[in-house]
C-alpha cells in the first residue's frame, strides 16, 4: 500500500524543543550543527523560526545554556534541569514504545 | 556584524528588539550556513514570520508568562484596547446600517428593540468614556516620555498616523459631500457605492495604524504599578461594555427581525426578506471577534491580579522545572512559543 504524508508523520517525532535537548545530549552544538544532527537523527528538518523559537524557549527555562561564541556561533549546552527534564521525556516515551511493542506483539501472536 | 544578505536581515524584522539583540547575529549567521546567497525559500519566511510575531506578543506581554507582570497587565490592556478598534468599526457600520430603523417598524413592537439599541449607545458611550479617562492617566507618562527622548524620537510613529487620519477624514468629508450633493430622492450611483467601500476600508486601515501606533507608543511608557492597576481595572471595565454592546446588538436584530423583518429587506412592512442579512452576520462575528480579543485580555488581567493581589510574579521564573507534570508538560509548554 502506498504511504501517505499522514502515516508517514505517525513515524516522526517532531517536537522541536525534545528534538533539541536530544540533540545537545551527547554535547553542545550551535544552531546550524543543531539542525543538522536533527536532521540526521530523527529525519526531521526544522525551520528557522522553530528552531530559534524552542531555543529561545529552553534558554529561558533554564534548560539549556549558551556558552562563549566559537568562530562567531554561539553553542548552547544542556543545563542539569535540561538533562533531567529530557530524562523524564524519555521515560514517558520508553512507557508508550514498551506498550505498543508488547500490544502489537501479543496482536501478531493472535495473526499467526 | 556579519555578512548576511539583505533579505535575511529583512526576515530579522519579524522580530522584536530585546530578542535580535540576543538571538540576531547567531541566527544570521545560522540562516548564513543553511541557505547561503540563495534567497530564502517561503517556507523559512513564513516560519520566521510566525515565530517572530509570537516572540513579539510575549514580549509585548499579550501571550506566555515570561515577562513582567506590569507588562503582562499592559499587554492585556492593550488587547482589550485593539478589541475596542474592532467595535469602533463594527458600531459605525452597525449604526449606519440600523439608522431610520424605528420609522420602518410598527410603534407597538418598538419596546425590546428600543431598550436594546439604548443599551448600545449607553455602553458605547462608556466605553469612549473610559478610553478618554485612560489616556488622561497615561498622559503624565507620555509628558515624560516626551520630555526624556524628544518629540524628533516620537515624530516618525506619529507620522504615520497623522497622514492616514487626514487621508481617511478627507475622503469620508468627500464622500458625504458627494451623498449630500445627490440628494435624499436620487438612487445611489455605483460610482459612490464603490467610493464609500473605498473610503471605508480607508478608514479601517487608519484605526489600524493608530492602534498599532497606540501600543508602540504605550509600551514606551513608564507607568507605575498603581497606574498600570488603574488601567487594568479600566480594561476591564471596557470589556463589560463590549459584552453589553454585543448582547445589544444581537437583542435588537432579533427582536426586528421576528416583529419586522421588512426591515432587512425592501423596508416596505410585510414584505418578504431573509432574517438574516449578509451585513448583520458580519458586524456579529466581527464584534464576536473583538469580544474574544477583550475576553483573553480581561481573564490575563484577572490572573495576574488574583496572584497576590495584583503583584504577580511570573508564573514560571527562569531556571524552573516542573517535574512531576513530566515531558509532556514541557512540550505543551514549548509549543506555545514554537
Amino acid at each position: 500500500m502506498p504511504r501517505t504524508g499522514r502515516q508517514k508523520s505517525l513515524r516522526r517525532v517532531n517536537d522541536p524543543p525534545l528534538l533539541i535537548l536530544t540533540s545537545l545530549a551527547d554535547g553542545p552544538k550551535h544552531g546550524y550543527a543543531l539542525a543538522q544532527d536533527i536532521g540526521e537523527f530523527a529525519g526531521v528538518q526544522l525551520s528557522p523560526g522553530a528552531l530559534y523559537g524552542a531555543i529561545a524557549r529552553l534558554e529561558e527555562r533554564g534548560l539549556i545554556e549558551a556558552l562563549p561564541e566559537v568562530e562567531r556561533r554561539r553553542p548552547y549546552r544542556l543545563t542539569a534541569a535540561g538533562s533531567a527534564e529530557l530524562a523524564e521525556a524519555m521515560r514517558d516515551m520508553r512507557r508508550v514504545v514498551d506498550v505498543g511493542t508488547h500490544r502489537l506483539g501479543l496482536l501478531q501472536g493472535r495473526l499467526a | 556584524m556579519t555578512n548576511s544578505s539583505p533579505q535575511h536581515r529583512r526576515a530579522l524584522k519579524w522580530y522584536p528588539r530585546t530578542w535580535r539583540d540576543r538571538y540576531g547575529a547567531d541566527f544570521e549567521l545560522f540562516l548564513q550556513d543553511r541557505y547561503g546567497e540563495e534567497s530564502l525559500p517561503m517556507s523559512a519566511q513564513l516560519s520566521m514570520a510566525r515565530s517572530g510575531t509570537v516572540e513579539r506578543l510575549r514580549s509585548g506581554g499579550i501571550v506566555g508568562s515570561t515577562v513582567d507582570p506590569e507588562t503582562q497587565v499592559r499587554g492585556a490592556s492593550l488587547l482589550v484596547l485593539c478589541a475596542w478598534g474592532v467595535f469602533i468599526v463594527a458600531g459605525l457600520a452597525f449604526a449606519k446600517y440600523t439608522e431610520h430603523w424605528s420609522l420602518a417598524t410598527p410603534r407597538i413592537d418598538h419596546w425590546l428593540p428600543s431598550a436594546a439599541m439604548r443599551a448600545v449607545q449607553v455602553a458605547a458611550t462608556a466605553g469612549i468614556l473610559i478610553v478618554i479617562v485612560a489616556a488622561l492617566i497615561s498622559l503624565p507618562a507620555l509628558v515624560e516620555l516626551v520630555r526624556s527622548d524628544g518629540w524628533s524620537e516620537l515624530w516618525p510613529l506619529m507620522r504615520p498616523v497623522v497622514v492616514s487620519v487626514t487621508v481617511a477624514g478627507a475622503v469620508s468629508i468627500g464622500i458625504v459631500a458627494w451623498n449630500d450633493h445627490l440628494g435624499p430622492a436620487t438612487d445611489t450611483p455605483t460610482g459612490l457605492r464603490i467610493a464609500g467601500v473605498l473610503a471605508g476600508l480607508v478608514v479601517i486601515g487608519a484605526l489600524v495604524v493608530t492602534c498599532g501606533t497606540l501600543i508602540a507608543i504605550v509600551y514606551r511608557l513608564r507607568f507605575s504599578p498603581r497606574v498600570t492597576r488603574i488601567l487594568g481595572l479600566l480594561a476591564v471595565v471596557m470589556v463589560a461594555t463590549l459584552v453589553v454592546i454585543f448582547a445589544g446588538a444581537v437583542t435588537w436584530w432579533i427582536s426586528t427581525a421576528l416583529h419586522a423583518p421588512w426591515f432587512f429587506g425592501s423596508l416596505v412592512p410585510q414584505s418578504p426578506a431573509t432574517p438574516a442579512p449578509l451585513a448583520m452576520i458580519v458586524l456579529c462575528l466581527m464584534m464576536l471577534s473583538g469580544l474574544v480579543l477583550a475576553g483573553i485580555g480581561a481573564v490575563r488581567i484577572t490572573l495576574m491580579r488574583s496572584h497576590a493581589g495584583g503583584t504577580a510574579k511570573p508564573s514560571r521564573p527562569r531556571g524552573s522545572t516542573r517535574r512531576s507534570a513530566g515531558s509532556l508538560a514541557l512540550r505543551q509548554q514549548m509549543k506555545e512559543g514554537t
